[in-house]
């Protein structure tokens, strides 16, 4: 079955069928086309790169294993972010913290470690994009709730209801979270600019 | 651009720029709206420069590169192939235990009437009281969805518990 688009309701459909039979093309497919999206969403989510490798890998195998409950009638990407950070809050509860909420005092947050520490040489590092180095040390100071409202709404493109459901939050506060995380990066931009 | 108007707009207006410039990101615009803030950009350089700080700061996100993990996904897919087959070769097990729980539930309605009547007799023999024997009856029907449960329990926290070692 080639996944071409997931907003087709039929392609929806059969993308629910493939998961209830776990079907490994399927899988395959499916990694292969949100990677890129996944593994940044929980790199912003987690701030560790190594840790996003792991909730990455992990995620894929929960989508197997609750694949039945996809319904096939919302957007999978919603539904494959949603299984994503339940993941990352069911490990930030296992040690012992009650949710990502609790993790945005500044003070106490880990700062966003998105810089790839395993580059192959030095000169690669180098050659790194000065502007991404900026984006990725002004989304850094930002606050968690805000920074991940902002990620999904501009990055990914989820819509304001779908980001709701992915954070199981009310439009009304994700709207707010837009707007103060909208403002936040601007602040955060010009900071580093200057 | 003509901004030589700047000075003389109201300060609210300003304010309501730089809030529609936002909404259009977060919710977006009316036409009517639109028409609004476009007019209110060719005149205004402050609101202008603010709307492309806000363009700019989202361009620049969206634009950058986030380095992907050599090997990733191939990785998970292997994971994903392993755990698929984990999954299919506990399939029929777990066919056969809703199998015989439906054929007990099935035997359970079928025989309900004599074993209504055997709990009566007994309870009347022990002379124990009709709530209890009638409870008892009660808590036979439960007893083959208990065992499917109870498999089910046994294998899950396996489950759990490599799902945890695995990311420790």
């Amino acid at each position: 079955m080639a996944i071409r688009t997931t907003t087709d309701t039929s392609d929806l459909r059969a993308l629910a069928e493939g998961l209830k039979r776990r079907d490994p093309d399927v899988f395959d497919q499916l990694i292969e086309q949100y990677q890129f999206r996944l593994f940044r969403y929980l790199l912003y989510l987690t701030g560790h790169r190594e840790r996003a490798e792991d909730f990455f890998q992990e995620t894929w195998i929960r989508v197997l294993e609750r694949g039945y409950q996809y319904d096939g009638k919302s957007k999978f990407e919603a539904w494959l972010f949603t299984i994503a950070r339940n993941l990352v809050i069911d490990w930030q509860r296992q040690r012992k913290v009650q949710s990502l909420d609790t993790l945005t005092d500044p003070a106490q947050e880990t700062p966003l470690q998105i810089a790839d520490t395993r580059s192959p040489s030095p000169l690669h590092a180098a050659m790194r994009d000065e502007q991404d180095s900026a984006v990725r040390a002004s989304l850094a100071q930002i606050s968690l709730i805000y920074r991940e409202v902002v990620v999904l709404r501009f990055h990914e493109e989820l819509q304001i209801d779908e980001i709701a459901s992915v954070m199981n939050l009310p439009i009304s506060t994700v709207k707010t979270r837009l707007y103060r995380g909208l403002e936040a990066m601007r602040v955060a931009m010009q900071g580093v600019a200057s | 651009m003509n901004y030589e108007n700047e000075q003389a707009m109201p300060a609210n207006e300003h304010a309501r720029a730089k809030r529609l410039i936002d909404q259009h990101h977060v919710e977006g615009l009316a036409a009517q709206e639109r028409a609004w803030l476009d007019a209110h950009l060719q005149d205004c350089g402050d609101c202008a420069a603010f709307a492309h700080s806000t363009e700019e700061a989202l361009r620049a996100m969206r634009t950058a590169a986030i380095p992907f993990p050599a090997g990733l996904a191939s990785r998970t897919q292997f994971r994903v192939h392993l755990r698929a087959q984990q999954l299919l070769e506990r399939e029929p097990r777990r066919l056969a235990v809703w199998a015989v729980a439906g054929m007990s539930w099935v035997l359970g309605i079928a025989t309900a009437p004599y074993v209504w009547q055997l709990f009566s007799w007994v309870g009347e023999r022990l002379h124990v009281p009709k709530l209890v024997w009638e409870l008892g009856f009660g808590l036979w029907w439960l007893i083959p969805a208990s065992i499917a449960g109870a498999i089910l329990l046994v294998e899950n926290p396996r489950d759990r518990f490599s799902d945890a070692s695995r990311r420790r």
